[in-house]
């Protein structure tokens, strides 16, 4: 491998880049599908190129092949610095891609790698999900179950010196079924996503997951709409994982700083919140879904601390980002796959533990709405606004949980909400999520504690 | 290339069938394209891609396997036919499946759906075209501090459907896209908006035209305050019925939902459920759509369909899976982005048919109300609720467009939006998920603050 991805390196150098990096990757995935016991969808792919960049004063070009021949690579290398070299002349400034340099091998610790699965006992585990939530309560008239499993490696290297193999394993369960009582209908959806091999499906909540899906579907059915207006907001775990994601850890992608597309951009060093707020992304934490220990550059992955003391602190980094604001590269940049460019993306993102307790944060809040996990959410960091929507909540009345409330959207400005939030709770915990960005997909995981913001517009029926 | 495409399917037929499958579909395709990005009114790179490969679908005793690689060469291809097998073999029987489509009729000739330029434009000319609409923004807004992103992609598709049925089909299509976005920076505001074009023809991107919309409407967006809210009309200008009808209603008429009971549409074929003035087709024959096709996913001849006709039910959308499970006929919408997936169910071109008032007449029959431009949102597909933001959108007050808006979201059932179309524009444009004029919905619950 190390041979081909010089081969495309020098192809490039030879050509008139001054910086070129690869990706080669391998990857095995197998999805299956079950509706209603049914087998639905039974899918296995493999993926196998390379993506080449070539950077030449100021300009970047990418292309990727599917042949990994030392020819094909060569080639390559040669056409994408020579599409740099004739893209330079409208380029506004000129810059230059540096950083440190690593050479590691690292090897994942599976016990039980998906290729040693048989489809058969794949197909059985979908099967006792799916049968889970249908067999919950006779009003579940329909009952999806997705089972997914990706193993991955990737070599990274660059002109720099970088020269990385790591590989990747993630496993995930979904349970969405559907309900019916009368003309009511109502929808739910639950998933089990992590960082390991097929014993990670053994765990009790991938085993519960069709059940726990079945559980909030039930419980939708006697849900009501929420009313619009402005409320008091305490943010489940999840929901505030999303809340942090979307309201905050997109804005502080580093390519918005060169693209002055981020409403942060002056904010560096500066307060953007309460003293008692923190928000990290870490994706060096152990068998999390967004976790990894190089990324998509070769670059050393570390915790990142976007947020300490209220303070707006670090921001994610790839290769050029880090050089051109001149800061510490810190092992942000992701791609989907060997198709795509690397750009600075979170991994696990999430709010720091206060030191509320969860009840007295509910009892205390008196009037408003509990919003707890979620549907979707988005972000136009150029605007500064935001959206996300809770699957479902509860009011809050007298300080005390109440009426079951679904679909509950919430807006806001991504420079007001976080000085909003007033407490924050000592319990944590993350979900499974995938984030979308220029077209691209990446694994991640959402989370923190409970944590209440005062005075936010969410939007009703 | 697409004689090869076919040969690499007719191969992997044999293959597959050798194995012991009863049916067999191999979708193979290879695209080339081209795209450039600009970031701060200057472009930053460009890249030039090549994807093909190669997608298998099994069926042996109802059940079904499938099984894709991102290359056409003969040894990966070969592990995808055993995969798909393996698959097929342990997959639960559906009883439901009856059959991959067989050949039918010829397929129906669809003009415009291949621009020789978009394979020959050079990648000097490419630059030159999206540099227009950055200049075209930059100068509407020559006043203003302002940061234009932009993105041209150009893109070549060729792709050959064959099946063991006797199935054969190939086609050469383009597609162009040209997108961009100003950034305006004042001292205590910052705002931006966005605009695109997409066409099978390079042509028809008009850059400066693009440039000058996305700047003006940028500059609408200053000075975004809150409202009080409260029931009121909601125009929908043609952008956000894409987002609205384009994907919560369309994914709604999906057939396959239905027949699950995921869809807030549900058995209600030949009813009303929609204003009388509200006609929505789904055209795969139209001249040079971006949906048009002669042949859906599974090779299966392209037609228009009737799916709501002045507020009647008139058909789903259907691939041939779920047009078996319902007998009834198959309306061509089985629908795959790549070799990468087995079929689903999606619009060709979603049309709503329009109007004859236009923006500003909606308008000025407004007393009170807001003019939602740009959202991001879709409704819960079971329940039928939306909760939209209004990522750009306007105050409008007695006739006429006051001020833009913040913080502000609308509410509403899509059956209850369907119902209160109060009017339907004139100004039909084509967006990415419908061809669409603006609609007029006599009341929707707005919240902001």
């Amino acid at each position: 491998m190390e041979d081909i991805a010089q081969a495309a390196i020098e192809g490039a150098l030879g050509n008139g880049a001054s910086f070129a990096d690869i990706r080669i990757e391998n990857t095995v995935t197998t999805i299956i599908e079950m509706s209603d016991g049914i087998t639905r969808k039974s899918l296995a792919s493999r993926l196998k190129g390379a993506g080449i960049r070539a950077f030449a004063d100021g300009a970047w070009a990418f292309a990727q092949t599917t042949n990994l021949t030392r020819k094909g690579m060569r080639e390559t290398g040669e056409a994408v610095a020579r599409l740099a070299v004739a893209t330079k002349d409208h380029v506004a400034e000129d810059f230059i891609i540096d950083g440190p340099t690593f050479e590691a091998r690292t090897t994942l610790d599976i016990r039980k790698p998906f290729e040693d699965i048989s489809l058969e006992d794949k197909m059985d585990f979908v099967k006792r999900i799916d049968s889970q939530a249908r067999d919950f309560d006779d009003r579940i008239v329909n009952t999806r179950t997705v089972y997914g499993d990706l193993s991955s490696s990737v070599y990274v290297a660059n002109s720099l010196g970088t020269s990385v193999y790591w590989e990747n394993s993630l496993p995930r369960i979904i349970s969405a079924p559907t309900a019916k009582e009368g003309s009511n209908r109502q929808r739910s959806f639950k998933s089990v996503g992590v960082r390991g091999g097929y014993e990670a499906m053994e765990s009790e909540a991938a085993e519960t997951v069709g059940t726990r899906a079945a559980r909030q579907v039930i419980d939708l059915l006697s849900s009501v709409a929420a009313e619009g207006g402005t409320y008091d907001v305490v943010m489940d775990p999840v929901l505030n994982g999303v809340m942090v994601h979307e309201a905050f850890g997109h804005a502080t992608e580093a390519d918005n700083w060169p693209a002055h597309t981020t409403v942060l951009e002056d904010k560096v060093g500066k307060r953007v919140g309460p003293e008692h707020l923190n928000l990290s992304d870490d994706p060096t934490l152990k068998a999390e879904r967004g976790s990894f220990e190089y990324d998509w550059e070769g670059t050393k992955s570390r915790r990142r601390s976007l947020v300490k003391d209220g303070v707006l602190n670090e921001l994610l980094h790839s290769l050029e980002t880090a050089s051109r604001l001149d800061m510490e590269p810190n092992g942000a940049a992701r791609s989907q796959s060997f198709m795509y460019e690397p750009l600075p993306r979170m991994s696990n993102t999430f709010m720091e533990p206060g030191d509320w307790d969860v009840d007295e944060l509910i009892s205390d809040t008196r009037e408003g709405i509990l919003l707890c996990s979620f549907n979707y959410g988005y972000t136009d960091p150029s605007r500064g606004q935001f959206m996300f929507q809770a699957s479902h909540g509860y009011l809050i009345e007298n300080g005390e949980r109440g009426q079951m409330v679904r679909d509950v959207s919430l807006a806001g400005q991504i420079l007001d909400v976080l000085s909003k939030v007033d407490a924050v709770a000592n319990d944590f915990r993350m979900d499974a999520g995938t984030c979308g960005k220029s077209g691209q997909s990446v694994p991640d995981m959402t989370g923190g504690p409970h944590a209440r913001i005062r005075s936010v517009p969410v939007g009703g029926i | 290339m697409r004689e090869k495409l076919l040969s690499i399917g007719e191969k992997a037929i044999e293959d597959v069938e050798k194995l012991g499958a009863d049916q067999v579909e191999v979708y193979t395709s290879f695209s080339k394209s081209f795209s450039i990005d600009v970031e701060n009114n200057a472009v930053k790179s460009a890249s030039r891609d090549t994807d093909g490969g190669c997608g298998i679908r099994t069926i042996i005793d109802n059940a079904v396997g499938f099984a894709y690689v991102t290359t056409l060469q003969s040894k990966d291809i070969a592990e995808a036919v055993e995969r798909s097998v393996a698959l097929a073999r342990a997959s639960v029987p559906d009883p439901d499946f009856v059959s991959l489509p067989a050949v039918s009729s010829k397929y129906p000739s669809v003009k415009g759906l291949f621009d020789p330029k978009m394979e020959s434009i050079s990648s000097e000319d490419s630059a030159e075209l999206i540099l227009a609409a950055v200049d075209a923004a930059r100068e509407d807004l020559s006043d203003k501090k302002v940061a234009v992103e932009a993105r041209i992609n150009l893109a070549v598709s060729e792709r050959g459907i064959v099946n063991s049925l006797g199935v054969s089909g190939s086609s050469k299509t383009s597609f162009g896209y040209l997108y961009i976005s100003p950034t305006i920076k004042e001292p205590n505001e910052q705002t931006s908006s966005y605009e695109y074009r997409i066409s099978r023809n390079v042509g028809d991107l008009d850059p400066e035209e693009v440039g000058a919309i996305a700047a003006r409407n940028a500059r609408g967006n200053l000075g975004a305050r809150t409202i009080e809210g409260g029931d009121m009309p909601i125009l929908l200008a043609p952008m956000a019925v894409s987002t609205v009808i384009g994907g919560g209603f369309s994914g709604a008429v999906n057939a396959e939902e239905v027949q699950y009971g995921r869809s807030y549409i549900s058995d209600a074929i030949g009813e009303q459920i929609g204003s009388g003035i509200l006609s929505i087709v789904d055209d795969a024959l139209l001249s040079g759509g971006i949906g048009s096709r002669p042949f859906d996913a599974e090779g299966f001849p392209s037609s228009r369909t009737d799916v709501l006709e002045a507020g009647v039910l008139r058909s789903l959308l259907h691939n041939s899976y779920t047009a078996n499970k319902d007998a009834v006929d198959n309306t061509g919408n089985a629908s795959r982005a790549s070799y990468a997936g087995l079929p689903s169910i999606a619009t060709s071109n979603l049309v709503v048919e329009p109007g004859h008032q236009t923006q500003e007449d909606l308008i000025s029959q407004i007393d009170r109300g807001i003019l939602c431009r740009q959202t991001g949102d879709r409704p819960n597909m079971t329940t039928g609720d939306l909760s939209a933001m209004i990522m750009e959108g306007s105050y409008i007050e007695g006739g006429e467009v006051k001020h833009s808006l913040k913080n502000t979201l609308f509410g509403i059932n899509m059956l209850d939006l369907l119902d209160r179309v109060k009017a339907v524009g004139n100004d039909t444009r084509v967006t990415v998920g419908a061809i669409t004029p603006s609609i007029l919905i006599e009341s929707g619950k707005v919240t902001s603050g």
